[in-house]
């Protein structure tokens, strides 16, 4: 119902209209005398004011269930009002509106239950739903520094404490070269180097855990691409991305590569597998799925991690894996920037 | 020999000249980034780039990227590429880069001053010389299971041949290598090339680049 007043012209054109009629009924009940009949016609022509009235305070109210029961109440209480004064008009006999008045007042006093029934919960659940938008959104941030955090210390260990023991091996090379008559002396050097060497090698074994170099240089696709030359099984990569995922989203969908090749390497048999990489709207797919003989348990600890991983960015992982196979690991990953 | 190098840390590039100097390898030109490195290369016209893969402004792989791009302006251009990390990716990159000698080393190997020297001439040669690492990634992705019953035929002995000689190291590199004589290899890689239905050739260059061809297949 939409009672507009939207000028503010309608309620005065009411009033002077009625007032017109009013007085003209008046002036011809002045005229015939008789019983005093325009009370009735005064009582009629006041009932378009008040209810836009109801319309002008009920359009101010609050849209949902709360407009619709303030829409009840204001028509209620115009018509309990028209009751009343039809029985002061009538000649105040046996109070009959009150069980006109008791019908309006429950069935108002019904809808207001109604409406307000769920009133505490709703707050609780309004908190609850700005906690869960306030929680997603740190935690995102926070992985985010977290990735951009760990691919700093990998550069960090390239260029610093990696490059000093590169340099130290070369010094120690070098003055080994120049040592050929005292090979005792030249023995020593050699081994010194040799220790910087594993200790360099040890470094590169952890930058990779971290987060690959190529990852960070290449992208997911080049990423992957390294992780197929290097399986023992035959890979083939299927990777079709028009755009470059979040840093946290990439390396996500890398280890999942990365855990389920190596998992095909070594339950597979020898199997191919293949891995699709896409990404349709604000959402990365990675697939690896291989022809081996199946059975794989989703709850161990490998597929585990990579779950927790996938989770953490609010995305799903999907493991079928039927005895006889064929196996497929599927990630879903959230990848709005 | 004439040749230039990219390579950002002052310490590591200083340090890689004054071994090359020593051992009367002349460095013509030396830069910290790939712009520099393209500079260089148009100015002296080397034999060989010495190129650290990951260079400013990136940090990334420009390296890798300056270096085949400089092959491209001077084809024949013999490439060093020295890296902290073995990357599949970068090693087929630049053996499909074109004409002229390709290496990828641990940037650790210029401690071994022999060895990297060795790989420096070689290379700049038009040779070959990949890292150990490099390589035995590719004999293990090669060797993968149920992929190549040729390579499983192989005797251990022989397999470490095939490494040596995938390195890009000559029949005698080989001998000292695995401390037998030159006579020996030469029968180890009769072998081998017998067993991978490999064209024989008596071009140590040419033999590397049957023997990586072969080891790439898979790819």
């Amino acid at each position: 119902m939409t009672v507009r007043d939207g000028d503010g012209r309608l309620l005065p054109l009411a009033i002077a209209l009625g007032g017109l009629i009013g007085l003209t009924a008046t002036i011809v009940w002045g005229a015939t005398g008789g019983y005093f009949w325009p009370m009735w016609v005064w009582l009629t022509l006041a009932t378009p004011p008040a209810l836009i009235v109801c319309g002008k305070r009920f359009a101010g109210a609050t849209r949902g269930p709360q407009r619709q029961l303030a829409l009840q109440a204001e028509i209620s209480a115009v018509v309990a009002a028209c009751l009343g004064c039809v029985w002061l008009l009538s000649g105040l006999g046996y109070f009959w509106p009150i069980w006109p008045w008791l019908g309006l007042g429950v069935a108002l006093a019904l809808h207001a239950l109604v409406v307000h029934r769920d009133e505490p919960f709703r707050g609780r659940e309004r908190q609850l739903l700005e906690r869960v938008a306030v929680l997603t959104r740190t935690r995102r941030g926070a992985l985010d520094v977290q990735a951009a955090e760990l691919r700093r210390i990998e550069r960090d260990l390239h260029d610093g404490a990696q490059a000093r023991l590169v340099a130290l091996s070369m010094q120690l090379g070098r003055a080994e070269a120049r040592l050929d008559d005292r090979p005792e002396v030249a023995a020593l050097l050699r081994d010194a180097r040799e220790e910087a060497g594993a200790a360099i090698a040890e470094l590169r074994d952890l930058a990779r855990g971290i987060a690959p170099p190529v990852l960070a240089d290449r992208g997911l696709a080049a990423a992957v691409e390294g992780l197929a030359k290097r399986s023992s099984a035959e890979v083939a990569v299927d990777a079709r991305l028009t755009r470059r995922p979040p840093p946290v989203v990439e390396t996500a969908a890398y280890f999942v590569v990365a855990e389920a090749l190596a998992n095909v390497a070594k339950h597979a048999g020898g199997a191919a597998a293949r891995v699709t990489l896409r990404d349709a709207g604000e959402r990365l797919t990675v697939e690896v799925s291989d022809a081996g003989p199946g059975g794989a348990n989703p709850s161990g600890s490998g597929l585990e991690g990579m779950r927790a991983r996938v989770e953490a960015l609010d995305g799903t992982l999907a493991i079928v894996s039927p005895a006889g196979g064929p196996t497929v690991v599927r990630a879903e990953l959230p990848c709005a920037s | 020999m004439r040749v230039v190098i990219a390579e950002d840390h002052a310490l590591l590039r200083e340090g890689i000249v004054a071994l090359l100097r020593e051992q009367e390898i002349e460095v013509v030109a030396q830069a910290d980034d790939g712009p520099g490195l393209l500079r260089a290369v148009a100015g002296h016209k080397p034999d060989l780039a010495i190129v650290d893969v990951r260079l400013p402004p990136t940090f990334s792989d420009e390296g890798v990227r300056a270096a085949i791009e400089a092959r491209e302006r001077l084809p024949g251009l013999a490439i060093l590429i020295l890296s902290q990390y073995v990357e599949p990716v970068y090693t087929a990159e630049l053996l499909a880069s074109g004409e002229g000698g390709v290496g990828y080393l641990l940037k650790e190997r210029v401690g071994d001053v022999r060895g990297f020297v060795d790989a420096v001439r070689r290379v700049a040669d038009g040779g070959t010389a990949l890292d150990r690492e490099v390589v035995a990634e590719l004999v293990r992705a090669r060797a993968a299971e149920g992929r190549d019953d040729a390579l499983a035929t192989l005797t251990p002995r022989e397999r470490e041949a095939l490494a040596l000689m995938a390195e890009g190291r000559t029949n005698a590199a080989i001998a000292r290598a695995m401390v037998v004589t030159p006579g020996a290899v030469e029968k180890h890689v009769s072998n081998i090339f017998a067993k991978l239905d490999l064209p024989a050739t008596d071009d140590d260059h040419r033999r590397v680049l049957a023997v990586l061809a072969y080891l790439r297949a898979a790819d």
